[in-house]
């Protein structure tokens, strides 16, 4: 197979999975935060929810929630990652409703969500 | 920067009050300025032992009705330590208590805020150690209080029960959480056949403390602080040590 046709593949299999990951974001979302039903589970974040995320987004989490409102590259500073990387997991944490975002300045800021 | 210690244990009945209470006082006689709180919010130990005219109490740290300044006492002069001894107590009225237990997974989330915003301010007060004595098993309160928390003491007996639960919530809990965890060995007998261990686990075990009655029956005295050549006491002095070898 050439190597055109090959990426071009690979590219519509990474845009499959991603499309399968949003459905499965959103479907949670509804599972999880639908407020028109009863005993409906909080939006903030608590520790028993953060002990259930994925290894790479409770480290974003936790960060977080020790440092208090930061920007992406600030929480990247500390778990010592890329500061892209970091951004994408806030973004992921904002998605599934556990952290807001705020624009002060030109600056993005990222806190753990409350109610 | 202060230095959180959460003591916890997978089981009840471990000694986490009568170590967390033996290690502040060493820790205070030996001049370092300490802050010990009582997060067993359901089932309240400190204030029988320390019977403070609380106005305020940890519950209403946690719930943001006060910050931590209000809720914590000078306990100093009376144990004439060298460094500060400062203690925070929870409410051990059965309607406060009642309360708790209605609280939701929101409450808890601020409580967690609240804790770390607690530690921040006491850092600020220089304060070098922090102490939560938490309730056994994975409660909210007590995981919070890991969470919140440098390092974990896991005090542990010989049950069979206790050994699989502290397995589970190292693998559950204080992994996912990424913290660094010792063993004490509590209440060992010496009559039974058990080695002794540098690390279960994959932790390392730093005290093996004999079963002493006495212990048992001055539960109403900080020995560390009133007979510094016990045997528990001088347990407690090695465990302090062990600790800040494994802080360096």
């Amino acid at each position: 197979m050439p190597e055109d046709e090959l990426l071009e593949e690979i590219l519509a299999e990474l845009q499959e999975i991603n499309s399968k990951l949003d459905r499965l974001l959103t479907g949670k979302k509804e599972m999880v935060f639908d407020p028109s039903k009863k005993g409906n589970i909080a939006d903030s974040l608590d520790i028993i929810t953060l002990l259930s995320l994925p290894d790479h987004l409770r480290t974003t989490a936790t960060t977080l929630l020790e440092i208090g409102p930061a920007t992406a590259e600030e929480v990247a500073e500390l778990t010592s990652k890329e500061r892209a990387v970091e951004s994408s997991y806030l973004n992921q944490l904002v998605r599934m409703e556990h952290v807001n975002k705020y624009r002060e300045g030109r600056k993005v800021y990222f806190q753990i969500n409350e109610r | 920067m202060t230095f959180a210690l959460a003591v916890h244990s997978s089981k009840g009945g471990t000694g986490k009050t009568c170590i967390a209470v033996n290690l502040a006082g060493a820790y205070a006689l030996e001049g370092k300025n300490v802050c010990l709180l009582d997060i067993d919010i359901r089932g309240p130990s400190l204030f029988s032992i320390f019977k403070p005219e609380a106005l305020f109490w940890v519950n209403d740290m946690l719930s943001g009705k006060r910050g931590i300044k209000d809720t914590i006492h000078d306990v100093s002069e009376e144990f004439g330590t060298k460094g500060k001894f400062f203690i925070g107590c929870s409410n051990p009225d059965i309607s406060e208590i009642r309360e708790i237990v209605r609280k939701d997974r929101n409450w808890q989330s601020s409580a967690l805020k609240n804790l770390i915003s607690a530690k921040k301010e006491l850092d600020k007060k220089n304060i070098d150690i922090l102490i939560f004595d938490t309730s056994p098993g994975v409660e909210y309160e007590s995981i919070n209080a890991v969470a919140a928390s440098d390092m974990v003491l896991i005090v542990h007996n010989s049950s069979i029960a206790c050994n699989s639960c502290t397995e589970q919530i190292i693998g559950g809990i204080y992994t996912p959480l990424k913290k660094h965890c010792v063993i004490i060995d509590n209440m060992c007998h010496d009559n039974t056949l058990q080695p002794s261990e540098e690390k279960r686990f994959g932790i390392d075990v730093i005290a093996r403390i004999p079963c002493m009655c006495d212990v048992a029956t001055r539960n109403d005295e900080i020995l560390t602080l009133t007979e510094r050549d016990h045997i528990f006491s001088q347990n407690i002095y090695s465990i302090k040590d062990r600790i800040e070898r494994h802080r360096l």
